[in-house]
């Protein structure tokens, strides 16, 4: 993996986000005084811990080189799979444990395309999405699940006893911590992002490639299923539109975290970054009384510019290069920065 | 006698069988709603099938083209919502203005959102799913902030647009043939054609079918990409109008998830995500397919909530067929390949 | 065919042409002249050729030296002015549009603008060009659907239709079947009764005679000697490709070989390779040469996994084994390092030591999975002193490593699998000569230490210095296993190119 040098550090894509992500701070402490009050931060992470629930396996799954479009589709199956379950009488813990099941078999159908299969994830992802949502209004059509005991609902919404945060961001806060070890410590962790950098290498190096993904896939299914089962008890109400076009904000907040759409790079501290960052920003948009559809549109505009202005840079550099510098130098130059596919008999 | 006989013998390309499975599918399913349906088969059922789908085609034209050359535009929903919003907007506040004008004004907008995308993925090289994941929500913001908490409701609306899903344009026996179908038609004739005829066109397959030899070739590849977005985005354009005309109320939700019906047609009618392969023809198919199902679900009592469910399913099966098909079929055509045949999965591409 | 007289300007004339990558010298101050309609082979030892073709289509620019089309001094800076001045390459694997019909991709790349596509006129100009090649085919069909032969005809359609004067073919023939080589020939005469400068590229001694006017011999990037054919014999050929006196300095020990390690009986697969038979002991390293296309590393990745045979035995340490896995082959002690070092052989945004570790990390593990970091890196550190890999620190990507120190880290990453068979391709290609004798000097250890060795390499006096026995192939066929002592840069050469030659 990469070494963070101090030099290094400083030019990454972590570091930039902190600045962002400070600059942020400041202007929403300028917005609002109430901005850095604990109960107010605390809110605003609430308001969207499924969102970065899933963000953590989504940031494994786009290191590996793939996509899963169908997590919202998925949580929102679950959720009314739950609703269900517990209305027809089946005990709570029973209904949760057959919620986390489905969201596994959904994982794992998806995964056995894609890791067996071979079939692209983009489109595989897709018809989840389509198929599970449809899934959902099969079970649940236009109607809603609401009266879940007192208990449960408290475990969604109140603080655990005598600590100031939610039940909720405790299991978030304990999910990141999991994540970050097998990402950044573990084994598979390397394995995700070897994989996502150069599938062939590791292959030939004896990383079992097909288990990687299937395991990644049915994990997304299972962490999908969690935040249905969170969603019912901080919300309170299920329906079969639950986390609808959740994924464009999950991925979006994966990307800003500097995760590349390609594969191969990507830290959970910057992703991390990211879900303070963005949700201090919506956060802040909401104080100025922007609403919630503009505020969307401005994070696609930072998803762009999160790509398009490195892009720039890069051609930038070249031409100025090219101006300065020897055709040689140049050459070398763009030897050095793209990995370039060389003939097997001279490599440079 | 195998297929591959079959087609090697009649001179088709794979594009065209295909097509031809489709079709005969939805004869089969057609044919299965006609015995379970009274009376499925009268022009009230091609019309109540023709106005959900018609939309949906203009569309998928345009969206085939970004297709056959390895990219997608996720943004036409927000577009079809946008500019349904903005002409229906325009035509509430000026009754007068004039039909002709209107249409231009969706089919302008659209064509500014469309090189909106164009340019950032062919010139910033920006990869077309991150693209138009954020131009779906940055358009639809636009919506959005324009609206202003108002919607669009059809009493407001001129009454020639509130009339224009009824008029007639041909007339055959039971069948009547509506003004939005036949603009859907007229739309399908073009593009097929173009996509045949002009060699410019010819090239948007060669950009799907291998990037890296088009570069080599002198293929304006950058060029073609961009301008296969603005006609997607011109062509949702139209969709917009149409929406508008169709479902008159128009919310700022409206159009929500369209892309991904979209999508689903144009997947179902055998135009594959990789490039290179696929036809305008397709993507009819492929959305008549859909409306087909949908309508005789409906006809039959079912729950209307199938219909989403069964589209996911009906992607899934094409997506899997498509690439059992062509490996299989690929290996009993050639012979003497001492290359390893690669599937279509290994192509690299700028989509995942 | 008329050939140089003092009248005649040359097509394409090099004069002087050098390019040197980090650490190798690819090409130096080459020179010759392609004339019109003349057939001028090429045969090389060594690694020029790419670099060659690469400089004369546009995707590098030389060091030194001029390129002139008819007389003139031309700079080629990319493909499309390459192909303005005429100059046209097919390659081993042919560059078509597979989803487009036969047709379009010979005219796809001419500019015509806003004109409709008559298709009537498209089929019958592409049979027109075709029928000038003396090729026959279906201009409809996809070009998936065609046969490599088909395709490569299709390719060359396609120069001709863009007045292509010179016509590079860079081992044209290496996945053809003889029928199909004869119908490229009679293509090559047509090209050649047009006035097109043909450059032809091939290892298959016996081609170049049939089809060459002239012949010029590269040997390690230097010209060596260009002639008529009628004045080179195959033998003299030989001797000009390999020319130079063996290196006395490779380190060979005398190794007393132990038991059998690995016994291949008739291995095969498909159209790759046949009939392989061969076997490998303890301590012993067993070469495997052959020319371009002998399929050599087919057999490898039959060997470790990736590409298992159809047909055959194999044992290994006695047993009878059915590999089928890279993760089989490793668990028996099988290690590949592969020919390309970028692709298959590291992961080049990552680390010396995640490199290293890759293929052994669950020996890096705490009870709890996770990765003991300081033992990685002192591993590293260890094979950084064992095999003296220079690199300003072990956290570098290994992207950044000159090519000897990458492919010592590759060598590094297998041999902290501990393996008993290591089977090497093309280990010292593309490095330069100080990295290249210390990884000889490391096989050799290797050997004391009673591992088995497989040496696929091209470079003849490496095979020869540093192997107990070699096995040549040919095309997916083994044509000899010759022993050290009999093995002379002659006889393995001639045996490569399928030449009979007395073997034990």
């Amino acid at each position: 993996m990469k070494a963070i040098t101090r030099a290094n550090w400083l030019k990454s894509w972590e570091f930039l986000l902190f600045v962002v992500f400070v600059g942020v701070i400041i202007l929403n402490v300028s917005l609002s005084p109430f901005f850095l009050g604990l109960d107010n931060l605390v809110n605003v992470l609430q308001l969207s811990v499924e969102t970065i629930m899933i963000g953590l396996i989504m940031t494994l799954i786009i290191i590996n080189g793939e996509i899963d479009l169908s997590v919202a589709a998925v949580m929102g199956l679950c959720a009314t799979a739950f609703g269900l379950l517990y209305q027809n009488g089946t005990p709570l813990p029973l209904a949760a444990l057959l919620t986390l099941g489905l969201g596994l078999l959904c994982g794992a159908f998806n995964g056995l395309w894609i890791a067996y299969m071979g079939l692209p994830s983009l489109v595989v992802t897709l018809a989840g999405l389509v198929g599970y949502r449809g899934l959902a209004y099969v079970l649940l059509e236009d109607k809603s699940v609401t009266n879940f005991p007192d208990e449960f609902s408290a475990l969604g919404q109140h603080n655990l006893p005598g600590l100031p945060i939610p039940a909720t961001l405790i299991l978030f806060a304990f999910l990141f911590i999991i994540f970050f070890i097998v990402l950044h410590y573990s084994a598979f962790g390397r394995y995700v992002y070897v994989v996502g950098n150069n599938k062939t290498a590791a292959r030939f190096a004896g990383v079992n490639v097909r288990r990687v993904k299937m395991i990644l896939f049915t994990v997304s299914g299972f962490m999908s299923a969690l935040a249905a089962l969170v969603y019912a008890a901080r919300v309170g109400t299920v329906r079969p539109n639950v986390a609808n076009g959740l994924e464009l904000d999950i991925i979006t907040i994966v990307l800003l975290g500097g995760v590349s759409i390609f594969g191969g790079s990507g830290t959970l501290i910057g992703v991390g970054l990211s879900m303070l960052t963005v949700l201090s920003f919506r956060n802040g948009m909401t104080l100025a009384n922007i609403s919630g559809s503009v505020q969307t549109s401005v994070i696609g505009v930072l998803l762009i510019l999160s790509v398009l202005l490195p892009n720039l840079f890069q051609e930038v550099q070249t031409r100025w290069r090219q101006r300065h510098y020897s055709e040689q130098q140049v050459q070398a130059g763009k030897e050095r920065d793209v990995e370039t596919k060389q003939p097997s008999d001279v490599t440079p | 006698m195998n297929i591959s006989s079959f087609i090697r013998r009649s001179n088709m390309r794979i594009e065209q069988l295909r097509e031809l499975a489709l079709l005969f599918i939805i004869i089969l399913i057609v044919l299965f709603f006609g015995s379970q349906i009274p009376r499925y088969f009268t022009g009230t059922t091609f019309e109540r099938v023709g106005v959900n789908v018609s939309i949906i085609v203009v569309v998928a034209v345009g969206m085939t083209l970004v297709v056959l050359t390895r990219n997608i535009d996720l943004s036409v929903g927000s577009t079809v919502g946008l500019i349904a919003f903005v002409v229906g907007q325009q035509l509430s506040d000026h009754h007068n203005l004039s039909p002709v004008l209107a249409v231009l004004l969706a089919i302008g907008i659209g064509t500014l959102l469309g090189m909106l995308n164009g340019l950032i993925v062919a010139f910033g090289k920006v990869p077309a799913i991150v693209t138009t994941l954020g131009t779906l929500a940055i358009y639809r913001g636009l919506l959005f902030a324009y609206a202003n908490s108002t919607s669009i409701h059809t009493q407001n609306l001129p009454g020639w647009i509130i009339d224009l899903p009824r008029v007639k344009v041909l007339t055959i026996g039971d069948l009547n043939i509506t003004f939005l179908v036949a603009t859907a038609i007229v739309i399908v004739v073009i593009f097929q054609l173009a996509l045949i005829y002009l060699p410019s066109a010819r090239r948007l397959y060669a950009i799907g079918s291998d990037p890296e030899t088009a570069l080599t070739s002198g293929i304006p590849q950058r060029r073609l990409v961009f301008f296969a977005f603005t006609i997607c985005g011109a062509l949702a354009g139209l969709g917009g109008f149409m929406y508008l005309a169709q479902i008159g109320t128009i919310t700022t939700v409206a159009a929500q998830g369209l892309e991904l019906e979209v999508v689903a047609a144009v997947v179902l009618g055998g135009v594959s995500t990789l490039g290179g392969t696929g036809r305008v023809i397709g993507a009819l198919l492929g959305a008549v397919l859909v409306g087909i199902i949908e309508q005789g679900l409906v006809r039959m009592q079912f729950n209307e909530f199938w219909k989403q469910a069964i589209e996911g399913l009906a992607i899934l099966i094409a997506v899997v067929s498509d690439s059992a098909l062509r490996t299989r079929l690929r290996i009993s055509l050639s012979h003497n390949q001492a290359m390893p045949i690669s599937t279509e999965t290994e192509k690299a591409g700028p989509t995942l | 065919m008329k050939l140089e007289n003092s009248e005649t300007v040359p097509t394409l004339e090099i004069k002087g042409i050098s390019k040197r990558f980090a650490g190798t010298q690819a090409l130096d101050k080459v020179s010759f002249a392609l004339y019109p309609g003349e057939v001028h082979a090429l045969l090389e030892n060594g690694a020029g050729k790419s670099t060659l073709i690469k400089i004369v289509t546009g995707m590098y620019r030389p060091d030194e030296g001029e390129i002139l089309i008819e007389g003139r001094p031309v700079q080629i800076d990319n493909a499309v002015q390459a192909q303005k001045l005429g100059i046209a390459a097919i390659y081993q694997e042919p560059r078509i549009f597979p989803d487009l019909n036969v047709a379009e991709n010979i005219f796809i790349a001419h500019g015509n603008r806003g004109n409709l596509l008559r298709w009537r006129k498209l089929y019958a100009d592409a049979e027109a060009v075709l029928d000038q090649l003396g090729v026959k085919l279906d201009v409809r069909s996809p070009a998936r659907d065609l046969t490599l032969a088909m395709q490569q005809s299709v390719e060359i359609a396609k120069a001709i239709s863009l007045n292509a004067r010179v016509l590079i073919m860079d081992e044209p023939t290496a996945s053809l079947s003889a029928h199909e080589v004869e119908q490229l020939f009679a293509l090559v005469n047509a090209l050649r009764n047009h006035g097109v400068a043909i450059l032809f590229i091939s290892h298959r001694i016996e081609e170049v005679f049939k089809i060459a006017d002239r012949v010029t011999i590269f040997r390690d990037g230097k010209w060596i000697s260009t002639a008529p054919v009628s004045r080179v014999t195959p033998e003299s050929a030989i001797r000009d490709m390999v020319g130079r006196t063996l290196d006395t300095l490779f380190p060979k020990h005398d190794v007393a070989l132990g038991e059998t390690l690995l016994s291949v009986k008739n291995l095969s697969k498909g159209d790759a390779f046949s009939g392989i038979t061969l076997e490998i002991k303890r301590g012993e390293i067993v070469g495997f040469a052959g020319l371009v296309g002998a399929r050599r590393t087919d057999v490898a990745l039959a060997l470790f996994g990736i590409a298992p045979a159809d047909s055959g035995e194999v044992q290994f340490k006695g047993q009878p084994r059915k590999i089928t896995s890279p993760e089989q082959a490793m668990a028996l002690g099988i290690a590949y390092v592969p020919e390309d070092r970028h692709e298959q052989g590291l992961v080049l945004p990552m680390s010396i030591i995640a490199n290293i570790s890759l293929p052994t990390l669950s020996q890096f593990l705490t009870r709890f999975g996770l990765i003991k970091r300081q033992q990685e890196t002192d591993t590293a550190e260890d094979y950084r002193k064992r095999l003296s890999i220079r690199t300003s620190g072990l956290s570098l990507e290994v992207g950044k490593l000159s090519g000897g120190n990458q492919q010592k880290v590759v060598i590094s990453k297998w041999l902290n699998a501990k393996p008993a068979l290591l089977i090497l391709d093309e280990p010292t290609r593309g490095i330069d000569v100080g990295a290249k004798a210390e990884v000889h000097n490391i096989i050799s250890e290797l050997a004391t230490q009673g591992i088995g060795i497989m040496l696929i390499s091209s470079d003849l006096p490496e095979v020869l210095g540093m192997c107990d026995r070699i096995v040549v192939m040919r095309e997916g066929r083994q044509m000899a296993i010759i022993s050290r002592q009999e093995a002379t840069q002659e006889t393995v050469m001639a045996a490569a190119m399928g030449q009979m030659v007395e073997t034990t």
